[in-house]
This record gives structure tokens, sequence and C-alpha cells, in this order.
């Protein structure tokens, strides 16, 4: 077990690595004019040619990745070129803002579309139909499209939430719970709908094995049938789907908080690429994969703990 | 899976809390019949940082007035007054300029403001490298001649000096805190609000207080200032909208919604929008050597029309690239080029051009509407637009380099000798080509040694450009500023955001 997780986490870091790399070469290409961009138009060839030796820019490729390099080692991801704050304190403040947001939203999604799916695979009929034809609709509209309906008819026509969030430093946990819950509901609706099909699916071919008509000829009631056994052999297929989901939020909720305008990672990651702000992509970037590679490691260990299968591959 | 009668109790429960909660929330904002001491103001952009050598122009200069005071107020009309300074004069070959200063002011961290710390900060300016350093490149030396006086010694005459001791170079911060740490990310000024730390967020607020004493009460009209950062235009919307902020840029589409709730408009000009022919010698393309082919251009479009249909009406038709505050402006060069595509095609045949003109511009994000609908005129009178591809963030670079020689873009209309830099003169980033002549040097000259009357010599540039069609300059486009009926807001010239002190409780 512990060697699994440790190659696990091993592989992990090679990716990091490869990652950064490739995301220094691109960067390197685009960031020919930075301090022009920090200077403006009319600072002169002389003031251009300082900002550049002062931001390390006259250094050769690899010169300027190895120093990178070190200091993320050391856990120095370096300082903004455009706001001088170091790169750690800036992801330090967002983080929380996101991943509340994204960890919430994945908790909601887990429940709810266990409960939508199972109860179709179950009852079928009706149910079945709703939540396929539901399905359809949750996946055919956008997260924003939703964020910006929720906003115009529940913060601005009937002011229960605030249209843009409110949440500052020793805001109390009103403010957070009103601040995230429509960015949460438009998150959490193409999750659910996703989700709650996958499941129903794994469930539906988990109830059509042999097993089951043999568990019930036992005379074990549909209950323990459906909860001990089915549920726990539909898992697997039903956590891929949502540690994809997962990944895939991460991106989806860029422009959520930038609709939301909260202080979270979207905006920073946003204006970071668009000035070419390395040292701030950087650490989005190498940010982003480590969440992808912890994702992946905990949802291989709870496959694993859900069905012994496996865990022998 | 029936909803049992506790879980429908629960529900019921719950959604009465949340209506509870909404009637609490707008009871307190309901009762605000007294005047309101407070502005919440939508901020386009997080500050880079609060060192006042950091300052930029336009919109993110705003956030600055709140902290520091500058040495001269620049008023709504763009009209220069007295601040830290009380007096300013030149030499007579406006190669000196003689400041004298208030003796009655302090910093918030208690250090005094006098000819030492306003020599402090101009020498900090000068090279602390920020994003508005040109704006003393004139200024060779800062010289303290008494308690309350410092001389500008400069190398050659800047008729913008004046004009950009109110601006970011005018801005001034605590000797005791400039070039530290701290001041990057609290400010340290003599301005009429100090930064209340607790409760500031990097990219979402930064929230001010009065400040105590402070030794201008006339412009201090809040007791708490917010700049709530809002960089999405929907965003912004729906904050001014539902009463998060009291005021915010927004742009014609989105303004139709502020205005159905009610939102007042400022609106005020500052950027022009059209073609910058720029290789006017026809290096790249000979038929841009012609004047008679960039007369044509400028004679193809329908401004007018344009202006109803891409802009909602919300711009003016222009042919002239100088900004109508800024003194160089005229009347008549307003309309110079009129819609008329038969004389525009009776110039391309003069020129030897009737074969047609390819005309290449790149691809400028935010300007799809803009770019075909120039193709589409351009291609009336039977010239080919080619558009190429997009321009990235090294666009700079690449015009300074003559990779294009024609652009479709949008620009500042500045105070006279700052848009000759801009665009006119050949050290100019808009002029890459180098273009000039003799004739028109000398006007530039002028306008350089004009002094005061600077705006009047610049009028001469102004006709020599648009006469010579260096550009084909399509309208200056509206800025849409909107607030709601608590604060009353002046507009600014040459300012999308209008200065902290154009602010007030509506009465």
């Amino acid at each position: 077990m512990i060697t699994f997780i440790l190659k696990r986490l091993g592989s992990g870091l090679v990716v990091l690595f490869a990652v950064s790399i490739l995301v220094f070469s691109l960067l390197y290409v685009s960031s020919g004019s930075i301090a022009r961009n920090i200077l403006g138009d009319q600072a002169t060839p002389e003031q251009l040619a300082v900002k550049e030796a002062e931001l390390g820019l006259d250094q050769p490729i690899m010169t300027r990745y190895f120093s990178w390099l070190t200091g993320a080692l050391q856990g120095d991801l370096g300082t903004s070129w455009f706001t001088s704050e170091p790169v750690a304190n800036a992801l330090a403040t967002r983080i929380p803002v996101t991943m509340t947001m994204v960890i919430v939203a994945m908790i909601l999604i887990a429940i709810i579309a266990t409960l939508i799916g199972v109860a179709a695979a179950v009852k079928r009929g009706w149910v079945d139909r709703v939540v396929q034809i539901g399905a359809i609709i949750g996946d055919s509209v956008p997260g924003f499209v939703i964020g910006i309906i929720l906003v115009t008819i529940l913060a601005i026509q009937m002011g229960l939430f605030p249209a843009t969030s409110t949440i500052s430093t020793g805001a109390g946990a009103d403010a957070w719970m009103l601040s995230l819950a429509l960015p949460v509901i438009a998150l959490l609706i193409n999750g659910v709908t996703g989700g709650a099909q996958q499941i129903r699916s794994a469930v539906i071919k988990q109830l059509e094995r042999d097993y089951v008509r043999t568990l019930r000829s036992r005379g074990i009631g549909e209950r323990e049938v459906l909860f001990k056994h089915v549920l726990r052999s539909a898992a697997p297929a039903g956590l891929t789907v949502l540690s994809l989901q997962l990944i895939g939020m991460l991106g989806g909720v860029v422009i959520i908080e930038t609709i939301f305008a909260l202080p979270g990672m979207g905006p920073l990651a946003v204006a970071a690429t668009a000035q070419s702000d390395q040292p701030v992509v950087m650490g989005v970037v190498m940010y982003t994969v480590a969440v992808v590679i912890v994702v992946n490691l905990i949802v291989d260990l709870l496959n694993g703990w859900l069905n012994p299968k496996v865990r022998v591959s | 899976m029936k909803l049992g009668p506790k879980a429908a109790a629960a529900a019921i429960t719950v959604s009465a809390a949340l209506a509870l909660t909404a009637c609490g929330g707008s009871a307190t904002s309901g009762t605000a019949a007294a005047k309101t001491t407070t502005l919440t103001v939508g901020a386009i952009q997080e500050m880079r940082s609060w060192d006042p050598a950091q300052a930029h122009v336009g919109h993110y200069l705003q956030p600055y007035q709140a902290a520091y005071d500058s040495l001269v107020l620049r008023e709504p009309d763009g009209k220069l007054s007295p601040m830290l300074a009380t007096e300013w004069k030149y030499n007579d070959t406006n190669t000196k300029l003689t400041v004298d200063l208030r003796t009655d002011v302090t910093f918030s961290d208690g250090a005094p403001f006098n000819a030492e710390a306003a020599k402090a900060n101009l020498d900090h300016f000068k090279k602390a490298n920020g994003p508005q350093m040109a704006q003393l490149t004139a200024v060779s030396d800062v010289a303290v001649v008494d308690a309350d006086t410092i001389e500008l010694n400069l190398t050659s005459p800047d008729p913008s000096l004046e004009f950009y001791l109110s601006q970011a170079a005018g801005l001034m911060g605590s000797p005791k805190a400039l070039g530290t740490e701290g001041i990057k990310t609290e400010p340290v000024g003599s301005g009429p609000y100090v930064m209340d730390k607790a409760a500031t967020v990097k990219d979402s607020q930064s929230v001010f207080t009065a400040r105590k004493d402070y030794w201008n009460k006339d412009i201090q009209k809040f007791e708490k200032v917010t700049f709530k950062i809002l960089i999405d235009l929907t965003a912004r919307t729906n904050a001014l909208v539902s009463g998060q902020v009291d005021a915010t840029l927004l742009d014609p589409k989105t303004g139709k919604q502020a205005e159905g709730a009610k939102m007042n408009l400022v609106a005020t000009e500052v950027d022009w929008q059209g073609l910058l022919l720029m290789d006017r010698d026809g290096t790249k393309n000979p038929a841009l050597g012609n004047v008679k082919v960039r007369q044509a251009i400028n004679h193809a479009f329908d401004r007018k029309t344009i202006v109803d249909q891409v802009l909602m009406g919300q711009g003016t038709p222009t042919s002239q690239p100088f900004g109508k505050a800024s003194g160089a402006w005229t009347e008549d060069l307003e309309n110079y080029y009129s819609y008329d595509p038969a004389k525009a095609k009776s110039l391309l045949k003069e020129a030897g051009y009737e074969t047609g003109v390819v005309l290449d511009v790149p691809a400028v994000p935010g300007f799809e509407t803009q770019l075909a609908v120039v193709k589409q005129q351009l291609s009336d009178i039977g010239i080919t637009l080619n558009v190429g591809a997009a321009i990235t963030n090294t666009y700079t670079t690449d015009i300074s380099a003559q990779k294009f020689t024609a652009i479709l873009f949008s620009l500042f209309q500045g105070e006279p000798w700052v848009a000759t830099n801009q665009i006119v003169s050949t050290k100019a980033l808009y002029n890459p080509f180098k273009n000039t002549t003799p004739e028109l040097q000398a006007k530039i000259d002028a306008v350089e040694k004009g002094g005061k009357d600077a705006g009047k010599a610049a009028q001469e540039v102004n006709k020599y450009v648009v006469e010579q069609a260096w550009f084909a300059p399509l309208y200056r486009v509206n800025q849409m500023y909107y607030h709601n009926s608590k604060v009353a807001v002046e507009p600014q010239v040459q300012q999308a955001v209008p200065s902290i002190y154009n602010y007030s409780p509506a009465k």
C-alpha cells in the first residue's frame, strides 16, 4: 500500500517537472515585451533594458528555468512581475476560496447525483425519464449561463443573495455562505446531471448481474442488496466520473469566479496569463497539476478500498 | 423517496429563513434617507503596487488619489489648480520650474511634507521604473531652494510637465516609506483617506477611511471609500444594479441594463478609434506613401452610420486624432473628410491606383465588428483590407519593429504634447516608420517651446496630420460611467473614470 502511494507520488513529480518545462518554454516564446507591458508606451530603450535586467529577462532560457526551479524546490515560487506580490502568498489567499467552492460543489454533486442516479435506476418508468431529460437539459446549458440567470433572478430581482462576492478578511460564515451559494449552484448543475447519468447506468448494469439474483433468491432484503452490494460495485464508475468532473471544474471555476468577482484562482490565472506574468502563471499551473495528481491518487485509493479486485492490479 | 412531512417542514423553514435574511438585508439599505457617508466604486482593475511611483494614468489613477495628494490638482475641466504646490512658475526659457509648497501638511505616518519630501518623491519617481516614468524624462534634477520651495531643472522644455505634476509624477508619498516593501501593499501619503488594512483584500477590495485632521476638508467628502475590484463587465453591471457599488464603468450594451435600473450616466470622450496609416513614406506598402491614397481612405467611411451601428450612437464622428479637450482640437477639422466614395475613387485614380490597393492590418481582439465594417466600406472604393493574424501582448514591440504598415486601433487622447509624442513625433511609438518633414518638425518644435500656448501651437500639428491624412480617424468613443442616486459624480476630461474628488454624496 505504502509503496503504491509512493510510486504514484513519484510519477506525479515527474509529471510536474515535465509540465513545468513545457509551460516555461511556452511562456518564454511570448514574453518578449514584458518590460514594455510594465513600463508602457513611452519608455525608452534604456529604461526597458534596466527593467529586463531587473527581471532577469536578459538571461538565456536555461538559466532562467533553473533559477526558477531551484527557487521552487526550496518553496520559493518567486514574485509577480507586475504586482511584486510573492506568488506563494497570492496562491495562499486564493486557493481557500476556490477549493472551498470546488469541494462543497463536489460533495453536493456526489450526494445528489447518487440519490438521483439510484432512484432512476431502481424506479425506472417516469422517474427515469425525468432524470434522462433533465440530464440532457443540464448538460446542454453551460455553467456560466446558469450563473448569470441565477444572479439576475435570485440576486438582482429578489435580492436573496449578493450579486458579487462579499468575502473579505474577517467576513463571517454567513458572508461566505451567501457569497458562495450561487457560484456553487452554477457549478454543480452540470455535475449533478452528468454524474446521475453515469451512476444510473452503472447501477442498472449491476442490478442485471447474476449475483443480485442470487442475493435476492436467498431472501436478502431489497434495501440491503442495493446499499450493501450493488452500490459498492457500482461505485468505481461513479468515482471516476466524479474525479473527472472535479478536474474539469478547475477550469470551469475560472469563468464562474470572474462573473461573481470571487477572489479565487480564476481572476489570478486570467490576469497573469493575459500579461504573461510568468512567475504567477507557473505557480497557478503547478498548483493545478498538483491538485489533479492528488485527486487521481485519492480516487485510486478509494477504489481499492471499495473494490478488492482493483488492489491486485 | 417521497418528501415526508418532516422534510417538507424543514424545507419551508429554510426558505422562510432565507426570505427573512433578505428582508433584513434590504431594510438596512432602504433606510438611507440621510446623506450617504460611504462611497463604493466598482474598480476595473487591482493596483499593481501602492508605491506612488508605480501609479498610472486614466482609471488607474483614481485609487492613488484617495491615499496621496498631488502637487497640482487637475479640475474636472482640466484646469490646473494648487494642491500641495501653492504656486509654480517657469523661467523665460521654460527650462526651470520653481514650485512653492504648502507647509502645513503631514503624511499619515507623521512625517512632514516639505521641499525635501517633494524632492525625495520626484527623485524616487525618476528611478523607480514605473509605468509613467516618462513623465519626468525632461527633468534633469530637482533642487531644494528652501524649506517650502523646489526647482525642477529641465534638459528641454516640456509643455506637459505641469499636467504631469497633477498625475502620477505629482503624487507625494512619505519619504520614510518610499522604496520600502511596505508601501507596495499599504499606501503612506498625505491624502484625504487612509487605507483600512484589515478590511482590504488583494484582488477583492481596497477600503479607505477618512483621515482625521486632513488639511483640505473640501475634497474629503466621505467617511469611507471602498474600491471593489470587478474586472468582469457582467459582474460590474450586476454589482451596480443590485446596489453593491455606487458607481462603475460599463459599455453601451450593459449601459442599457443600468439605465433600465434608473442609474445615471456620466459620459466622457477619452479615446479615438480609427486607422493608423503608419507607412507614410511607402517603405513597405508604396500605395500608403501617396497622400491621395490616404485621403481616399479617409473619404471611404460613413462615420455617422458606423457610430450609430457599432457604438449604438455612443460616440462622435471625427476626422482628427487630437481630442476635444486637448486645445489642439479645432471645429474645422472635425468633418474634414466627408463620406464621399466617388471622390475617394477619383483620388485613387489620380494617384494611379484605380486598379486597386491592398491594405494589410493585424486583427485586434475586440475590434471584430469595426474591422468588418471598415473592410466593407474600403472595398466599396476598390481597396482590399487584408486582416492578418491577431496582435498579441508583444504588439508594442511588433509596432516599433515596423511589422505593421497600418492598424485599426483605439488610442488615448491626451494633452497636446503627450499626444504629439504618442502618435506624431519621430520618437512616438505609433510613428514607427519615423515619418516627418522639416515643415512638420518646425510645428512640433513650436509646441515644445510653446509653454502656455502649446495647445494653440499643436493645432498646427493637428491640421498638418489631418491634411496629410496620416490617420483615418473614425470617431471618439463615449466612456459610459454609471452611478446610482446616492452619489453625485462629475465627469473628468480625458478620464473614463473620474478623479476621486469628483464624487460627492447626493443632496
